[in-house]
Order: structure tokens, then C-alpha cells, then sequence
């Protein structure tokens, strides 16, 4: 008997009883539509998360320190003053074993310097897409009759697609990194005005100490008589200040800055302005004893990857120059393996219904034999063998769990779609961002139906080998 | 050549409950190819059993049992299936068609299990449908066909195998005298023209008479006489 045939046979058999045949496969559809959705919650969960922390650029950056003293490397968390001219080892509460090397296992060239030269060498490593500066820098703000001391960031052209960045509040981001532009928080541009809407296109004034000779202080003002006297070496400080318009207002500051990724301060400047007034500017004692012919070093560097797949690579290479260096990347992988179990429990949970229509599949292939008794004893007489009348019974339940996973799959996906729909608008309410909870990937539409197909042909087993085993005699007494 | 039957010495027996039955006990019968044999006897008799055995549907207790030399005690069930699907064609008093088959489907089904590809099936099951007078009707489903017509496609159904051995158990018993005429009439057709050899049981000591070439009579599990016409 070929498989053709059987096929042809057993959905000539499912046929004949079409009520008892719609209500098993719609118990396994039910059982599959909640295994599937369950899954398809988990991995649409999963995707989300990862969606939004590749986004936030914080997986596909790397942050590169120097190797201080005492505790090589070290994530620098958040730079605070930038006084500190090398990486602070900060107590760090974040889990990245591999960003601690120490420099007895690491063949230690020299502490490299984060300078401009360190920015090339890192550029040219393969997978690298973009190194930049971290850099804040303390500057006066003055606005009409508002004027403060705040911390303002460099934001590089290429943060555009990332983060906090990606929908802003009013304006845009910076059209170009060479204007004299500046982007706000929207907290910060609370303070500075009732309705921060107004704000974009106001012009600040932002004011910084340099050396009085400092050849490239951007000149504007002559030296400030109100700044104290603090070289005792004779060295005057005036004050430079230098206009910015505000082109855009960020809607939040970026969750946690965990390694220092982030850069949405209160005051964002373009990358090149950042580092220009970083080069020049004095804020203390400290860095008035640098040596002003000396090019400055960074406190820290963030290295963008090209893709997620590369950041620990790059890593690595990164501290093999004598780095060091720190990501995200090592967390990532440790929520992937949450949600894998995440996904474990939410399909054990969808199984329970499975389970159910496995029950459903066996009672229907049992009542099916039962009634089909005489059919069963006639063909074992006309020469169906043992293994044919199995072989029809099990292609039988297979189709049934078929017919049911494919049901399934679409009845939960549709599902998934009314649920997801119903949450964005509760989400949209509450003011937080929608998105796709429910995801279904091909392979757990294979998967599901694959499962489902096993799961009845196991169900049909134990009814298959009776209908087998029936003796003919008796079967053809049967009524 | 070998004989279609040689049966030694044959015992059945059954268990029910703590009590056995002896269904069979020492029975000895040879059958030439092309013999029409009737099965005599009572029911209880033993006659149904012995066409059981014959047919593989049941294993002998102790004895010899060959058809065409082939010995069927020795048979796994595997073996047996085979018996059934090649050698022997079976017809029933009550016909045993597939309801939810129609009259060409129940004669290919057969041929299905012997692993005919399914063009041949079907054209074959339409040339047998023929040759038992059922031509054009075999997209009928037997609750539209009467009792003699469903016969008939039981036995088109028996011979889709072509099977040497026809074993018919009672074959007219669900059917009017008339009908039981014709019936009769065909398997001594199939007898005469295509030398098929016919062993059939029955109750009914005239319609073993008139059609069948010996009659053996059969009582308590044994034979008690054999007469040839």
C-alpha cells in the first residue's frame, strides 16, 4: 500500500465524519493557537527588547578607557568631571567580567593614550564604524536674565539614528556638525522656559575659561574682570563666549548611562564644538598645569560596531592594543538566555491546552476504530495487512494534527494581533511607545505545525496498534 | 498438479472462559483444482470454521491445512494477510462492502492492499464490475444497489486478486430465491469458464445439489458424509 493511496484513504475516512473531524481539529488548533501564542508573546517580547537596546546604541558601542593604576580598566561609568584625566575606576555596578582584565594575564603594551592619534588606530580596526570622543564639558548658560553652570555632551552626526535621538520632542537634530547649534533636554528646557516649545530657535549664550593666551580659543570677548586671579604663576584666565541656536528638544534622557553611552545630557553640542571647547577650556587648578602645547586626551572613546554579531570581537582587540574597554554586549546575551527560559515557561503554560487535545486526538482515533470495526475486519479479509490498517489510522491522526496546527497557528496569530492591537492602544494612552508583542518567526510556524503533526500521530499510536491487532473474526461479527 | 485444498486431520479449538470448544475435531478433506464443493451442516457444525481456516482468518489448533501446496499453519500473521489478499477471495453472506465506498472503490480496495498502481486499479475494477453484469454502475454506493447487485460486486471484489480459491460463506442467505438463482448461476460461471475452484457453505442441501460438484456434509465438528453429484 503506497503512501498515496493511505493518504488518500485516511482523508476519505476524515471526511465521512466531518462533525467528529471539525471538533478534534478544532481542539488541537485551540491547543497549537495557545502554544503558538504563547511562544510567539516570548519571542515578540524578546525582539522588542533587543529592538530597543540595539537601537539605544548601547550594544553596538564599545566605551575604551585607559588603563589606570591600580584596577586595570574598569568600565568608566559615568564620566563626571572631566578633571579626571584618566578612567575613573568607579565601583562599578555593572556585571562585565570580560571589561576587567587584569595586567598580569593581558600581554601589557603601555597604557595607550586617548588622544586623537588613539581615535585612528581604533577607526581602522575592521567592524569598527565610528570612534568618537565621550566628552562633557562645563560651560555657563545664559539665556535673557537665566544664567547657570551646566554640563553640556558632544553628540557626533552618527548618534542621529540612535537612542533618544530618533524622535525628538520639537526640532530636529543638528542639520550639520559645523554649526552653531545646541539641542536641550526636555527637562533642562523645562527650566528654561514654561513652554518648551518655544525654545527651539532661541539663541544661548554659553560662556568658558580659557588660558589667556590660548592661540585657539574661538575669540570673542576680551578677558573677563570678573574671573579671580588663579595663576600664581601669572597666568591669566579670560573668559570666551560663543552663541548657540536651539534646533531641537530631546523628550528624554536615556535610562541609565550605563558605561558612559549615553549622551543626552541637559546641553548637547556638535561633536567638533565639544571638542573644541574641550581643547582649550580651563575648570580648574589641575588642568591649568597641563602643558598647553600638549595635545589633550579624551577620558573615554565610544567605538561604534557595524553589527551586535561583532562588538565582543572588536572588543577584544580593543584591549589587546592595551585598552580598556567595556560593553553591554555580555548583558545582552544574558537576557537572551532569560527570555530562552522565559520562552520554556510560556510554551509549557500553551501546553497544557496541547495537552488536552492530545486526550481529544486518542478518544476521537478510539471512537473512530470502534465504528469502524466491521470496515476494519472486512479489509483485514480482503488482505489489508497489520501494518496498513496502522499505517491508515496513524496517517489519520497525523492529517487531523495537521489540519489543527495550521488552524492553530493562524488562529493564534490572529490572536496575537487583537491582543497586541488592544495593548497598543492602552500603551498610546498611557503615553509609552507601541510596538509588536506577539512575533511569529517561520520557524515557529513550521515548528507549531511540525508539533502538532507529532503530537497526534504520538496520540494516535496506542488506537492504530488496536485497530491492527483486531482479530478479523471478531471484527466482521461486529455490528 | 497440487491439490487447492488438502486439509489432515484438522482440529480447531476455542476457549471460552474455563470450557473449551471443539469446533473442529479431525477433520480430512481434499479438493482437486476446479472442484465446486458445498459445505453442509448446521450451524454449529463447524462449517464456518473450517472456511476460516481455509481462509487464513483463523489458525488451526493441531493438523495439516494446504492450499496449492502452501501450508497455513506455519503462517505469521503477516504471511496470512498475504494468503488472503492473493490466494483465496472471500464472499460473505452479508456482502461486507465499504458503506461509504462506492461498488468500483470496494472492488479496487482490495487491489490497494495488494499494491496495484491506481490506474490499473481502477480500469480493472471496472472490467470485473462488467463481468459480473454491473457494468455502468460502479459509482453506486451499495445502500443504492439491491442485495444480489451488492453480491455481485462482492464477488468482483473477491476475484480482484485473481485468487485461485473462492471461499463463499452462505452467499445467498440474505437473498431471495430469484436473486440466489443468479447468484449461484455466476459462481458456477466463474467455475466452468475460468476454472476458479469454489468452496461454499451452506445450509440449504438443495442449492449445494444443483450447483456443486460434491457435497460434504458436516456435524458436531466433524464430516459425516460426502456425496457427489
Amino acid at each position: 500500500m503506497t503512501w498515496g493511496d493511505t493518504l488518500r484513504l485516511a482523508f476519505r475516512n476524515l471526511g465521512q465524519a466531518r462533525v467528529r473531524t471539525a471538533l478534534t481539529v478544532g481542539g488541537v488548533s485551540i491547543g497549537i493557537a495557545s502554544l503558538s501564542g504563547m511562544v510567539s508573546l516570548g519571542v515578540g517580547l524578546q525582539d522588542q527588547l533587543v529592538d530597543r537596546f540595539t537601537k539605544s546604541g548601547m550594544f553596538d558601542s564599545i566605551t575604551v578607557t585607559t588603563m589606570s593604576l591600580g584596577r586595570a580598566g574598569g568600565p568608566a561609568g559615568r564620566m563626571a568631571g572631566r578633571g579626571r584625566a584618566t578612567a575613573t575606576p568607579a565601583p562599578s555596578p555593572t556585571p562585565a567580567p570580560s571589561a576587567t582584565p587584569t595586567p598580569s594575564t593581558t600581554p601589557t603594551p603601555a597604557p595607550a593614550k586617548l588622544d586623537d592619534e588613539a581615535i585612528k588606530t581604533l577607526s581602522a580596526l575592521p567592524s569598527v564604524k565610528a570612534v568618537y570622543p565621550m566628552l562633557r564639558v562645563g560651560l555657563q548658560v545664559k539665556l535673557g536674565g537665566y544664567a547657570e553652570f551646566t554640563t553640556a555632551s558632544g553628540v557626533p552626526m552618527g548618534a542621529k539614528e540612535e537612542g533618544a535621538f530618533q524622535s525628538m520632542a520639537h526640532g530636529s537634530f543638528f542639520a550639520s556638525d559645523t554649526e552653531d547649534a545646541c539641542m536641550v533636554s526636555m527637562d533642562y528646557a523645562k527650566r528654561l522656559a514654561d513652554d518648551p516649545g518655544t525654545l527651539v530657535g532661541k539663541t544661548l549664550t554659553l560662556s568658558y575659561a580659557v588660558p589667556a593666551k590660548a592661540a585657539s580659543a574661538p575669540a570673542s570677548e576680551p578677558v573677563a574682570p570678573d574671573l579671580p586671579a588663579l595663576g600664581a604663576a601669572g597666568l591669566q584666565l579670560r573668559r570666551v563666549e560663543t552663541p548657540c541656536t536651539i534646533v531641537g528638544i530631546v523628550e528624554r534622557e536615556t535610562g541609565p548611562a550605563l558605561g558612559g553611552a549615553s549622551m543626552v545630557t541637559g546641553l548637547m553640542l556638535p561633536l567638533p564644538k565639544a571638542r573644541a571647547i574641550y581643547g582649550v577650556q580651563i575648570t580648574n587648578a589641575q588642568s591649568l598645569l597641563r602643558d598647553q602645547t600638549e595635545a589633550r586626551t579624551y577620558p573615554s572613546l565610544s567605538v561604534k560596531v557595524d553589527s551586535t554579531r561583532h562588538t565582543q570581537d572588536v572588543e577584544d582587540k580593543i584591549k589587546a592594543l592595551g585598552y580598556s574597554a567595556f560593553s553591554l554586549n555580555d548583558l545582552l546575551q544574558g537576557a537572551k538566555r532569560a527570555f530562552i527560559l522565559l520562552d520554556v515557561v510560556l510554551g509549557l503554560i500553551g501546553s497544557i491546552a496541547l495537552a488536552v487535545s492530545l486526550l481529544m486526538v486518542m478518544n476521537t482515533m478510539i471512537m473512530s476504530i470502534l465504528e469502524r470495526t466491521r470496515e476494519i475486519g472486512v479489509m483485514k479479509a480482503i488482505g489489508g495487512s497489520d501494518a496498513a490498517i496502522r499505517k491508515i489510522f496513524l496517517i489519520e491522526a497525523s492529517a487531523i494534527g495537521f489540519i489543527g496546527g495550521v488552524v492553530g497557528v493562524a488562529l493564534g496569530w490572529v490572536l496575537g494581533r487583537v491582543i497586541n492591537f488592544g495593548v497598543n492602544i492602552y500603551i498610546e494612552r498611557q503615553g509609552g511607545t507601541t510596538g509588536n508583542l506577539f512575533s511569529t518567526p517561520f520557524w515557529l510556524v513550521a515548528g507549531a505545525i511540525g508539533f502538532s503533526i507529532l503530537v497526534s500521530l504520538a496520540a494516535g499510536i496506542f488506537p492504530a496498534r488496536r485497530a491492527a491487532r483486531l482479530d478479523p473474526i471478531n471484527a466482521l461479527r461486529h455490528d | 498438479m497440487a491439490p487447492a485444498l488438502d486439509i489432515a486431520h484438522l482440529t480447531k479449538h476455542y476457549r471460552m472462559g474455563h470450557t473449551v470448544v471443539r469446533a473442529l475435531y479431525g477433520v480430512s478433506l481434499t479438493v482437486p483444482p476446479g472442484e465446486f464443493v458445498g459445505l453442509l451442516g448446521t450451524s454449529g457444525s463447524g462449517k464456518s470454521t473450517l472456511l476460516n481456516l481455509i481462509a487464513g482468518l483463523d489458525s488451526p489448533t493441531e493438523g495439516t491445512l494446504r492450499v496449492f501446496d502452501r501450508d497455513l499453519a506455519g503462517m505469521s500473521r503477516q504471511e496470512l494477510s498475504e494468503h488472503r489478499s492473493k490466494s483465496v477471495g472471500i464472499i460473505f453472506q452479508s456482502f461486507n462492502l465499504i458503506s461509504t465506498m462506492t461498488a468500483s472503490e470496494n472492488v479496487a480496495l482490495s487491489m490497494m492492499f495488494a499494491g496495484v498502481p491506481r490506474a490499473q486499479r481502477e480500469q480493472r475494477a471496472a472490467a470485473l464490475l462488467e463481468s459480473v453484469g454491473l457494468g455502468g454502475r460502479g459509482q453506486h454506493r451499495p445502500k443504492e444497489l439491491s442485495g444480489g447487485e451488492q453480491q455481485r460486486v462482492a464477488i468482483a471484489r473477491a476475484l480482484a486478486n485473481e485468487p485461485e480459491l473462492l471461499l463463499a460463506d452462505e452467499p445467498t442467505g440474505n437473498l431471495d430465491s430469484k436473486t440466489s438463482g443468479e447468484i449461484m448461476t455466476l459462481l458456477r460461471r466463474l467455475n466452468e469458464e475460468r476454472r476458479k475452484t469454489v468452496i461454499m457453505v451452506t445450509h440449504d442441501p438443495g442449492l449445494a445439489a444443483k450447483y456443486a460438484h460434491r457435497t460434504v456434509t458436516m456435524l458436531d465438528g466433524t464430516i459425516v458424509s460426502e456425496v457427489i453429484a
